[in-house]
């Protein structure tokens, strides 16, 4: 997609020039899944397929209401089915639309090393630019949801854009358009936290103490927040409790002062040599004689002294009066 | 390369299985480096440009490298019986700062220096290293993600380390020792070149007389 939409880019990947940003009235957007209207039917799933114009893949029952065990390159969008069993002896049924959550600080934008592959534009969207892909899927290793696929024929990455060409020509996500219940939800940014809040009030005044609205910290922010009415089951939903972007080993700074120290250190070091060679220059060997005496002498000083490994080796060589040792070329 | 010298006089260095493996190695490894910068340093994604794009770059370097560690171990198998450290490798060492200061310390050198013996060792390290890390990069889906991201950062500090080393080792065998060079491309060095920096290995090598002409 990218830049042939004419949205204002924030930044690109691999690219440290890449912002755009000068306009004022730049808008924010996000979705929301109000997992408590969410009635499981997968609507949006086959919408994202007809939007995107996506193969559908054959399903197979493997214990559940779930369509596919997972996301693919051709599916960027999945309804999870989790049954959990609770301690008073009931069943929670937790229902999940998966799809990529479009973080306000992208872990797959910062560890992609192709520029402009991914693209943040100013309203939030994030998006994939096959195009530019070099396949190398450090995304995948980035990302702390676990949603770019990997398509071994094209070699590319994939997930869900956000539906960012119809949001670019006003028009809500596929999988919100579809969606029966307004569960899935669409605008600014604001406004689907204010509905967030909101719903999460209304949620605990039900008893469910623990609901809360997913838009975490440690990624700044998401532009696809959920209303999870178990918050307390945040894991069991597939959900990590705190992610962040720098999580794994603090990779990201790591890696952005490995650059920095690298980068430098590289200069240094070129720097360095070529100083070092206007300071001291070549280094001749002394002529011939010189050198050839000097080196015999230091022979007759220590005649005991020849028994290393080196020599013992040119010795062997030498036994073979044809070989003219190693270097015979 | 040294004045007055007649080529007929020369001293066997280097077989040219030697110097093809030796080639191989920097060859490969300026690639990787190349390579290595356009997918590690953004400003410096332009070398994607020279070198077939950024998907031709990211299916070569993972096999450059195997080339590339194929070509160490040649050497640590060639090499290795005149890289063992001895009592003068310890003297050397002790005189690292007149080395550095002067580029020569008196003493009864063999085939090889300790720095030099130092730095195939580091070479073999590094390149088994990297070709270690350099393959859950490769495919990503041997180890999970925070391991992947672990192999990443070994990997860069390993490339750091291996361009400070390459640095020095050109630096010293092109511009700072003249006649060195001499050695890896035609295979000879002048008897001035072998005496002065290498005085037990030429008397050895004068002795069995190993001249060609
Ligand atoms: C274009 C770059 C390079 C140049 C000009 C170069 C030059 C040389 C020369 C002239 C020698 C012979 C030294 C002697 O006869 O005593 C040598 C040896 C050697 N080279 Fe290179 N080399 C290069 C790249 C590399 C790379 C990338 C590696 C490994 C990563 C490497 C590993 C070695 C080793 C282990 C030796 C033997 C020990 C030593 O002399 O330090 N070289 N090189
Ligand atoms: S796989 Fe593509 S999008 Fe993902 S990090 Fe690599 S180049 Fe970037």
């Amino acid at each position: 997609m990218a830049t042939e939409l004419g949205l204002a880019v924030r930044r690109k990947s691999a690219t440290p020039t890449s912002s755009t940003s000068i306009r004022r009235d730049s808008i924010e957007v996000s979705k929301l899944v109000d997992i408590d209207l969410c009635i499981g039917c997968k609507a949006c799933e086959i919408a994202c397929k007809e939007w995107n114009d996506l193969e559908v893949e054959e399903t197979h029952n493997f214990g559940g209401y779930q369509s596919h065990e997972d996301l693919t390159p051709d599916t960027w969008d999945l309804m999870r089915f989790n049954e959990v069993d609770l301690e008073d002896g009931g069943i929670a049924w937790l229902i999940r639309k998966d799809s990529c959550l479009h973080c306000e600080e992208p872990g797959c934008l910062l560890a992609c090393p192709a520029p402009g592959a991914i693209v943040q534009y100013e309203n939030g969207i994030v998006d994939f630019d096959q195009e530019k892909c070099i396949g190398c899927q450090y995304c995948i290793a980035g990302c702390p949801f676990d949603i770019p696929r990997f398509d071994t024929e094209t070699k590319k990455v994939y997930k869900c854009t956000l539906c960012v060409d119809r949001v670019s020509n006003a028009l809500e996500p596929a999988c919100v358009k579809a969606c029966p219940t307004g569960s899935i939800r669409f605008g600014t940014k604001e406004a689907m936290q204010e509905y967030g809040k909101e719903k999460v009030g209304k949620l605990q005044d039900r008893g469910f103490e623990d609901a809360l609205l997913y838009d975490p910290e440690g990624v700044k922010g998401l532009h696809m927040m959920y209303v999870v009415p178990r918050g307390e089951m945040l894991e069991e939903y597939g959900l990590p409790k705190d992610p962040t972007v720098t999580s794994k080993l603090g990779f990201f700074p790591a890696m952005g002062a490995l650059r920095k120290l690298g980068s430098g250190a590289m200069w240094a070091g070129l720097l360095g040599s070529a100083l070092f060679f206007l300071r001291t220059g070549r280094r001749f060997p002394p002529p011939e004689e010189e050198a050839v005496a000097a080196a015999r002498s230091k022979g007759s000083e220590a005649p005991g002294e020849r028994t290393d490994a080196a020599t013992r080796h040119d010795a062997d060589d030498s036994l073979d009066p044809g070989s003219e040792g190693d270097g015979h070329a | 390369m040294l004045r007055e010298h007649d080529p007929e006089r020369d001293i066997v260095r280097y077989s040219l299985a030697d110097r093809v493996a030796h080639w191989w190695v920097s060859l490969t490894f300026i690639y990787l480096l190349l390579s290595g910068l356009a997918l590690g340093y953004p400003r410096m994604a332009w070398l994607y440009q020279i070198l077939g794009g950024g998907q031709t770059v990211r299916f070569l370097h993972p096999w450059v490298g195997v080339a590339f560690t194929l070509g160490i171990f040649y050497m640590l198998f060639a090499w290795v019986r005149d890289m063992t450290f001895d009592p003068v490798d310890r003297e050397w060492a002790r005189s690292l700062g007149t080395y550095s200061k002067e580029g020569h310390v008196d003493l009864d050198v063999g085939r090889y220096n300790a720095g030099q013996k130092g730095y195939y060792w580091f070479a073999v390290l590094t390149g088994v290293l990297l070709l270690l890390t350099g393959i859950p990069i490769w495919i990503p889906s041997l180890l999970s993600s925070g391991w992947n991201q672990a192999a990443r950062i070994i990997h860069h500090v390993l490339f750091l380390l291996t361009v400070g080393g390459f640095i020095i080792h050109v630096y010293m065998s092109t511009a700072m020792f003249p006649g060195t060079i001499r050695g890896m491309t035609t295979g000879r060095v002048e008897r001035r070149w072998a005496a002065f920096h290498h005085p037990r290995w030429f008397r050895d090598r004068d002795a069995r007389g190993t001249r060609l002409g």
